[in-house]
């Protein structure tokens, strides 16, 4: 679901600078599935998926898939279009330190977003 | 190429807000029946700049649209402090019926976005026969604590950075992205702490409770429009507001939490209807 995120595309590569000094590692978990997604200086280097044993990471965004789905379709209903929009139906969670994430939120939207369908993106 | 003047004059004026000077900024534009339009927190009247420029609104409404003080073009008042700023219920109403009154406006519309859609109703409360309408866009009678607002002023943050991420989500993802993006753009120049100062009256000091009931919308007309996508203000949460005053809500689609500026031609589909009711 989240794997493609390692994949290279022109709005991913625009996002790079928003986040040039970022170097972090954060988990997406769908409850059943889980990514372990790994960035440097902005751009992600590595996206690993489940299962772990013990995996370490900054933070964490647990989401059922279903919710997740709802997120990743090309124009999201109300409630499914934004992560803090998520947060507020209380179906997504956010675990950790923030500071990354809070930092850098803005970043980290488009960077979901990005994997939504576009016209000339069907990586999904 | 020749510039195209926008219609659009700013004043810089002085005058007290409760006993205090203040150096306030606004923007004017139109003849007739004075139209105050009160922006969302952490962001200035930029917000308005569509209804500032729309032909049709402009031959009827005199259009006013003012920084609150630390916002925009404002100055904070007289020895002030960086974070130590706290908008409460009672500050805002000041700042507004001071601004009205040092304009000697009577009688104006007042319409506001958010925090602004929350304070026409302690204005519907307080002072109905001061206004002949009462406009209230993305209005809540409360809000409970969904984040933890203490990000958007950290030093450890940039403070415009996280508010611009905060405000873009509140946007509908079928909004013009020109639109959306200078939305954010206001919030990623508001002054350190001024969002969160702002969100103390909108999430704390500024719920309505029940007092939403001493509103008599035969006193001074109600409306409310509330944007589809907005998960702060939520369209439900206007839906009771409007099913406890007696009137009908009117949800706006493909629009968030700042229909003015996010998405303004949808949003003033919706508008020019409700603006040809007041007379």
């Amino acid at each position: 679901m989240f794997k493609s995120l390692i994949e290279k595309n022109e709005r991913r590569s625009q996002l790079s600078i928003m986040a040039q000094y970022l170097n972090t590692c954060f988990m997406i978990s769908t409850v059943d599935d889980e990514y372990l997604i790994s960035i440097e200086k902005g751009n992600v280097t590595n996206v690993e998926e489940g299962p772990f044993v013990m995996p370490s990471y900054i933070f964490k965004l647990t989401a059922s898939k279903n919710e997740w789905l709802k997120f990743l379709q090309s124009t999201p209903q109300p409630g499914s279009h934004d992560i803090i929009a998520m947060l507020r139906r209380k179906v997504l969670k956010f675990e950790g330190d923030l500071h990354p994430l809070m930092s850098h939120l803005l970043y980290f939207k488009l960077l979901l977003a990005s994997l939504r369908p576009t016209e000339s993106n069907n990586e999904n | 190429m020749k510039i195209e003047k926008e219609p659009i004059t700013g004043y810089y004026g002085k005058f007290e807000i409760d006993g205090v000077k203040h150096r306030i900024y606004w923007e004017e534009a139109g003849e007739g029946i004075p139209l105050v339009c009160l922006h969302t927190a952490g962001s200035d009247g930029r917000q308005y700049r569509a209804l500032l420029n729309d032909k049709k609104i402009l031959k009827k409404f005199r259009v006013i649209v003012f920084d609150m003080p630390w916002h925009g073009k404002s100055s904070p008042p007289e020895n002030s402090q960086v974070g130590h700023y706290k908008l409460s219920t009672e500050s805002y109403i000041s700042q507004i019926m001071s601004f009205i009154d040092g304009l000697e406006l009577v009688k104006p519309v007042v319409m506001g976005c958010s925090i602004g859609g929350r304070i026409i109703l302690h204005l519907a409360i307080n002072f109905p026969e001061k206004f002949k309408a009462l406009i209230g866009l993305q209005s809540a009678g409360h809000l409970d604590p969904y984040y933890d607002i203490s990000w958007l002023h950290r030093q450890d943050v940039h403070g415009g950075e996280v508010c611009g991420g905060i405000a873009y989500g509140l946007m509908a993802p079928t909004s013009p992205e020109n639109d959306k993006f200078e939305t954010m753009w206001h919030y990623m120049q508001g002054g350190p702490g001024i969002f969160k100062g702002d969100l103390f009256f909108y999430k704390f000091d500024g719920n309505i409770g029940t007092e939403i009931k001493k509103i008599d919308n035969s006193k001074c007309p109600i409306f409310l429009l509330t944007g589809e996508y907005d998960y702060s203000a939520t369209p439900e949460e206007t839906k009771y507001l409007a099913d406890t005053i007696g009137i009908e809500m009117i949800k706006m689609k493909n629009v968030g939490h700042f229909p003015m500026s996010e998405n303004p031609e949808e949003f003033l589909k919706y508008l020019h209807p409700v603006l040809e009711k007041i007379n």
